[in-house]
């Protein structure tokens, strides 16, 4: 009762607009209060606070963001959407291609799914509005896209689920890279299926020169080696995820220094960013793991589980049951108040039942995924149309609703195939 | 969540010490585990690493929480407070600001408890032996911070910023 009454009672302060750490801890805060007295729950609220800000394993976190940021001066993500248009723009079609394969790769460098709809974005509209793609294809590839943000690895949110569980960062990057991989491949044959079916929606285009194809592979290489250093260090245990978000950092210093762009402006501007997203993410951690405290003393996972259950039918309707919990709660919570409110109380339930905490984490960031571009928040898609502003939300949501159903295919597939995101770690033996 | 948006890079403001102390966490925390990384590579290994950085990353994540505060960019769910009319909306912000201040001052209190409970029994990193009581009254102080940032925020005049 207990357990239910503090998810009822955040979930009124979270769509109060309270922050989302403030809304979790304190919920956790007065429950731990209510059920163990006030004393224990403010003496542990001070053990999480300070467990939290120093631990060693959460230094992965601002220094993947200052990496990110250092990649962003350099210009890589103009580079990535770039390269993918010189290689295959001039198909049908190639230009939303490009954009899925240009969010990949900046995906990579930003770990966020709502920087990489809004950088790509910037880019890649203006393109396919020249060419005369259809708004429609051109909005819908570049939100769904964005989404790719927050699997490829390193991701934020695969870093927070990471600490959150209490599973390794590392296995959790690796085991995002084939769901990450297949879920752009599923948005590329959406993108060929629709201009099959309608080929006037993107119309071809000139071939760029083999010349000019070659400089634009060139520039992204050194972006993308360090990228594949970070992400293959990690994979073949050259480096724990934070030596590895060091070396990306210094990597990414490096290559600003390589491009002529570091400057005092860059590094402060970098440095500040990091440290206000850090910040952010700082305070939300400690307050999911105070709720995340009070959810473990209330035993609501356990009696979520019982009612799983008495409706029988073992792993397979649990996990369909959580996957339609997920995506109404996606409905009307962002992404990482989803993702925050629903481990705690979802883990040790896939824990009982026998399902790896790792697949576990890839499917949740792949469910949350689905909120950033279905309505009524679809945050993605407002983002979209804060940069289209000539594109009505309604054609935007015209637009995502095929690869909407690309992404619940993909779904469907890492339930009934785990392997997807756990054979490589097993191969590698992690 | 790594939220690198290219429309708010120019709103990056925070330049006073806040900006200075965790700049200088965040870039030896990067250099002390990139050099620990070669060393052990090449066969050195830098003892102690572990500790400096963790050293540095509560510098990091007090500063940041700070900096985050004064530019007001907490995480919030937004499906309601862009919806309604500014009065509503300043009535929400206040009553945010004011559960903000119990959170922060509760775990200010815990800090403050569990710095006051280990104060004398010296706690200090293995290795290094660096000193736990500045990093728990940091910690204190960075929480404290926060809540009466959240204060002034309450009696903020509707439309006034800092």
């Amino acid at each position: 009762m207990s357990g239910t009454l503090g998810v009822l009672a955040l979930l009124i302060l979270l769509t109060l607009g309270v922050p989302i750490g403030v809304a979790m801890g304190l919920v956790g805060m007065v429950g731990l209060a209510i059920l163990l007295g006030p004393e224990p729950a403010i003496v542990k609220s001070g053990v999480v606070l300070f467990e939290t800000i120093l631990r060693y394993e959460l230094g992965v976190l601002p220094l993947f963001l200052l990496m990110a940021h250092l990649c962003f001066s350099a210009g890589a993500s103009r580079d990535f959407f770039d390269a993918a248009a010189r290689m295959i723009g001039h198909r049908r079609g190639g230009l939303a291609l490009a954009s899925i394969a240009g969010c990949a790769g900046f995906g990579a460098v930003s770990g966020s799914s709502l920087a990489t709809a809004a950088t790509i974005g910037l880019i890649g509209l203006p393109e396919m509005k020249k060419r005369g793609y259809s708004d429609a294809l051109a909005t819908g590839s570049i939100a769904a896209g964005g989404t790719l943000g927050s699997i490829i690895p390193p991701s934020g949110a695969l870093i927070v689920f990471g600490i959150l569980a209490e599973q390794s960062i590392g296995k959790l990057f690796t085991a995002a890279i084939i769901p990450g991989i297949t879920q752009a491949l599923f948005y590329m044959i959406t993108i060929v299926l629709l201009c099959r079916w309608r080929p006037s929606i993107a119309p071809t285009a000139q071939r760029a020169s083999w010349a000019e194809r070659r400089a634009a592979l060139l520039r992204i290489t050194d972006v993308a080696g360090l990228i594949v250093l970070v992400l293959a260090g990690i994979a073949l245990g050259w480096f724990t995820p934070t030596e590895a978000a060091s070396v990306g950092a210094v990597g990414s210093l490096a290559l600003c220094a390589w491009r002529r762009t570091l400057n005092r402006k860059t590094l402060v501007d970098a440095l500040a960013q990091t440290l206000r997203t850090t910040g952010m993410i700082y305070v939300v951690i400690i307050g999911a793991l105070i709720f995340s405290v009070f959810m473990s003393v209330t035993g609501l996972a356990s009696q979520v589980e019982s009612l799983m259950a008495s409706v029988g039918g073992g792993q397979l309707t649990a996990v369909i049951v959580m996957t339609v919990l997920l995506l109404l709660l996606g409905s009307v919570l962002d992404g990482l108040a989803l993702m925050l409110l629903t481990t705690p109380i979802l883990l040790p339930i896939i824990v009982n039942l026998g399902l790896s905490p790792i697949w576990f984490g890839i499917y949740l960031i792949r469910t949350m995924e689905i909120g950033f571009v279905h309505p009524p928040i679809g945050i993605n898609l407002y983002v979209i149309q804060g940069i289209a502003q000539d594109t009505p939300l309604v054609r935007i949501f015209k637009g995502v609703v095929p690869f909407l159903a690309a992404d619940f295919l993909h779904l469907s597939l890492l339930i009934a195939v785990p392997a997807l995101a756990l054979a490589l770690p097993a191969w590698l033996g992690q | 969540m790594g939220d690198v948006n290219p429309q708010e890079r120019g709103g990056a403001s925070a330049r006073g010490p806040l900006f200075y102390i965790g700049a200088a966490g965040l870039l030896l925390a990067m250099a002390v585990e990139a050099v620990s990384v070669l060393g052990r590579h090449v066969g050195i290994p830098l003892l102690g690493a572990i500790e400096i950085i963790q050293a540095a990353i509560l510098l990091i994540a007090t500063a940041a929480m700070v900096s985050t505060t004064i530019s007001q960019a907490h995480a919030r769910v937004t499906l309601l407070t862009d919806r309604i009319g500014p009065t509503a909306q300043a009535v929400l912000k206040r009553f945010s600001a004011f559960l903000s201040i119990l959170f922060f001052t509760g775990l200010a209190a815990g800090a403050l408890s569990l710095a006051m409970d280990t104060w004398n029994e010296y706690e200090q990193s293995e290795l290094l032996h660096i000193p736990f009581r500045p990093l728990r009254a940091i910690s204190f102080l960075a929480t404290a911070a926060i809540a009466v940032l959240f204060l002034r925020e309450l009696f903020q005049r509707t439309g006034e910023r800092r």
